[in-house]
């Protein structure tokens, strides 16, 4: 009798935990569902008093509006793919060979160089903020898609440098004198034996820096606002609340799913590598 | 050239100019200088120059004076009236004075400093809590745990722009999901208008972060969670402690570090919040919402004048009391290991 009291009890725990487990998680994925489901209700629906969690009926016209209105939203999403693809491509070249050289060579001034990258990341990038405007407004680079890219770069560094030299010092030194007895350069070296060893903390930043440009707003905003053509989709979905807000939900919600969607994707096929990247970020300090 | 850890001193030097570790870092610092340091460094420069943007030929020195007109701008300190009590204090004071000081801090009349603090005061405490009762729940979900901690991680990749406009709609007074829920409750009345309201903005926006963040401080704490061993609580509940007993004796001091590492990380993250602000209220209600990286923002490139060299005070100004509330909780967690 016991027992069965003990089990009711456990399995009344067990309950309960996963309830509450299933209501945070609603909390955690309901607006999402509830954009996605909105932007296939029709405009009478999505204004009217009585609100519905499924469409009455589905359409597919906020969609088709959206393509056919909102011109400059095939500029913003290729921008952030450019912009994005770019920062990591660059940014995991020059962070790596400096991480490389970082972790496993001493040479003149080795310790202040990389004290300077880490200090860095101790100081908020908005910081940096009006001296980059005038220098990319210097340079002609505002509005354009190389400068948002380099200034992303520099931003993203420090912590890829930071992740990566720990990655490449642990590579067994073994073989690395294997290499060099056969002959390789350092240069072959890395390419060879470093990049391979340290492709799932180059696929961990990589994610990490991915995200950072993907989502950033303070800087696309302010170098990146005069033109549809230089707009990321941070700065042209906000653009587009501020316009269309007052008179059409269901466009703006169709924006905003194709906005999500895609990182969402990405995260569920990635999750490790995302997780991996996201929590190396933080530990940095 | 050598190796750090080579057995070998002296390495055959490379006639050809590639094979060095300053090229390999060449790249990296030829960025990284023009693009992250001369920036920090040039609007530091700015901070003590009379500087806007459109009228260059206007600049001049004025050492400290931006500084001096942060604390006079009524925008970034209304300082809300306080007189401080005459030395020496009694004990009363002592104790009631820092309890004063935050009671301000939350009903402050105003400015964009205080706003700020007042954010950080409300999103912290949130996110040191929420996420930790997220992640001791996940943790004892066995087989599902990934699912859970898969479906609230997924607003962590979403971007700040995104989750704003969703919650403009979420908090929308006639069609917002959260009025309408209220609305079905008998007895909550109509609901709120949530963002317009002076009053009910700040904590709006703040539990919106809050849910934002949730997932990322989840995973934190999981991985904090993951590093104690499992035989210490189970030792504890086996010499008859409770669940709760074992996790307030056990867990939470061994989870010290990823406690301080969370609450810092939210610290600064809170001080420096903008795009939320930007996009949600613009800073209003009657700049009840008016952040500090909002506002250097506005004087930098709203307000028409372009004032660079105000801005970057503000932009300096602001880091430096991040570096101090950093330097302070390193102090305090060193003082407590």
């Amino acid at each position: 009798m016991a027992i069965s009291v003990d089990r009711a009890r456990r399995l009344a725990n067990t309950g309960l935990l996963y309830l509450v487990l299933l209501i945070v998680s609603a909390v955690s994925i309901l607006p999402f569902l509830w954009v996605i489901l909105s932007s296939l209700k029709p405009y009478e629906e999505l204004y009217s008093k009585h609100l519905t969690f499924l469409p009455h009926h589905y359409t597919f016209t906020n969609y088709l509006q959206m393509f056919a209105k909102m011109v400059g939203f095939g500029y913003y999403y290729r921008n952030s793919i450019l912009v994005s693809v770019g920062t990591v491509v660059l940014t995991l070249f020059a962070g790596s060979l400096a991480a490389y050289a970082l972790a496993r060579f001493r040479f003149k001034g080795d310790q202040v160089i990389f004290l300077v990258f880490l200090g860095t990341i101790m100081v908020p990038g908005e910081v940096g903020l009006i001296g980059q405007y005038e220098l990319l407004s210097a340079y002609h680079l505002l509005n354009t898609l190389t400068g948002l890219t380099l200034s992303y770069t520099a931003f993203n560094l420090a912590l890829t440098i930071f992740i990566m030299r720990s990655v490449f010092a642990a590579v067994p030194q073994e073989m690395l004198d294997a290499a060099r007895v056969d002959g390789c350069s350092w240069w072959e070296t890395f390419w060879q034996i470093m990049v391979p060893m340290g492709a799932s903390g180059l696929a961990a930043a990589g994610t990490l820096v991915f995200l950072n440009s993907w989502n950033e707003f303070i800087f696309a905003l302010t170098m990146n606002n005069w033109t549809d053509e230089a707009r990321t989709l941070p700065v042209g979905i906000q653009l587009l609340q501020g316009q269309w807000q007052h008179w059409d939900y269901g466009v703006l919600f169709s924006s905003v799913m194709l906005t999500f969607m895609p990182v969402i994707i990405l995260f569920l096929f990635l999750q490790k590598t995302f997780m991996r990247g996201l929590t190396a970020g933080a530990v940095k300090g | 050239m050598t190796t750090a850890e080579s057995t070998q001193p002296a390495r055959r030097r490379r006639a050809w100019g590639l094979d060095n570790p300053y090229v390999f870092l060449l790249p990296a610092l030829l960025i990284f200088g023009t693009f992250a340091i001369y920036p920090i460094l040039r609007s530091l420069y700015l901070s003590f120059l009379d500087y806007e943007f459109l009228r260059p030929e206007q600049m001049r020195w004025i050492g400290l004076a931006n500084y001096a007109e942060i604390i006079r701008d009524d925008r970034v300190t209304a300082w809300p009236g306080l007189v401080l009590p005459e030395a020496p204090l009694s004990i009363w004071e002592i104790i009631f004075y820092p309890l004063l000081v935050i009671w301000l801090t939350i009903n402050a009349p105003g400015g964009a400093f205080w706003n700020s603090l007042r954010f950080t005061l409300m999103y912290v405490p949130a996110t040191l809590l929420l996420p930790l009762f997220l992640a001791v729940l996940i943790e004892r979900a066995g087989r599902l745990s990934t699912l859970f901690r898969t479906l609230n991680f997924i607003p962590v990749v979403v971007s700040v722009a995104v989750v704003s406009i969703i919650w403009v709609w979420i908090y929308h007074p006639e069609y917002g999901v959260l009025n309408t829920l209220i609305r079905m409750v008998p007895g909550l009345g109509e609901g709120y208008t949530w963002l317009s309201d002076p009053k009910l903005a700040m904590p709006s926006i703040a539990a919106m972060c809050v849910w934002h963040g949730l997932g990322f401080n989840m995973l934190l704490y999981l991985v904090g969670l993951q590093r104690i061993p499992l035989e210490l609580t189970e030792a504890a509940r086996v010499d008859g402690a409770t669940g709760w007993q074992a996790f307030r004796s056990i867990t939470l001091p061994l989870l010290r570090p990823t406690i301080f590492l969370i609450g810092l990380l939210a610290a600064i993250g809170a001080l420096k919040v903008f795009g939320q602000m930007f996009i949600m209220t613009g800073g209003g209600p009657a700049d009840s919402t008016l952040s500090m990286v909002l506002y250097l923002y506005n004087i930098a490139f709203r307000y028409g004048r372009f004032r660079f060299g105000y801005a970057s005070a503000l932009a300096w100004a602001l880091a430096a009391f991040i570096f101090a509330v950093s330097l302070v909780s390193f102090r305090l967690s060193r003082e407590r290991a």
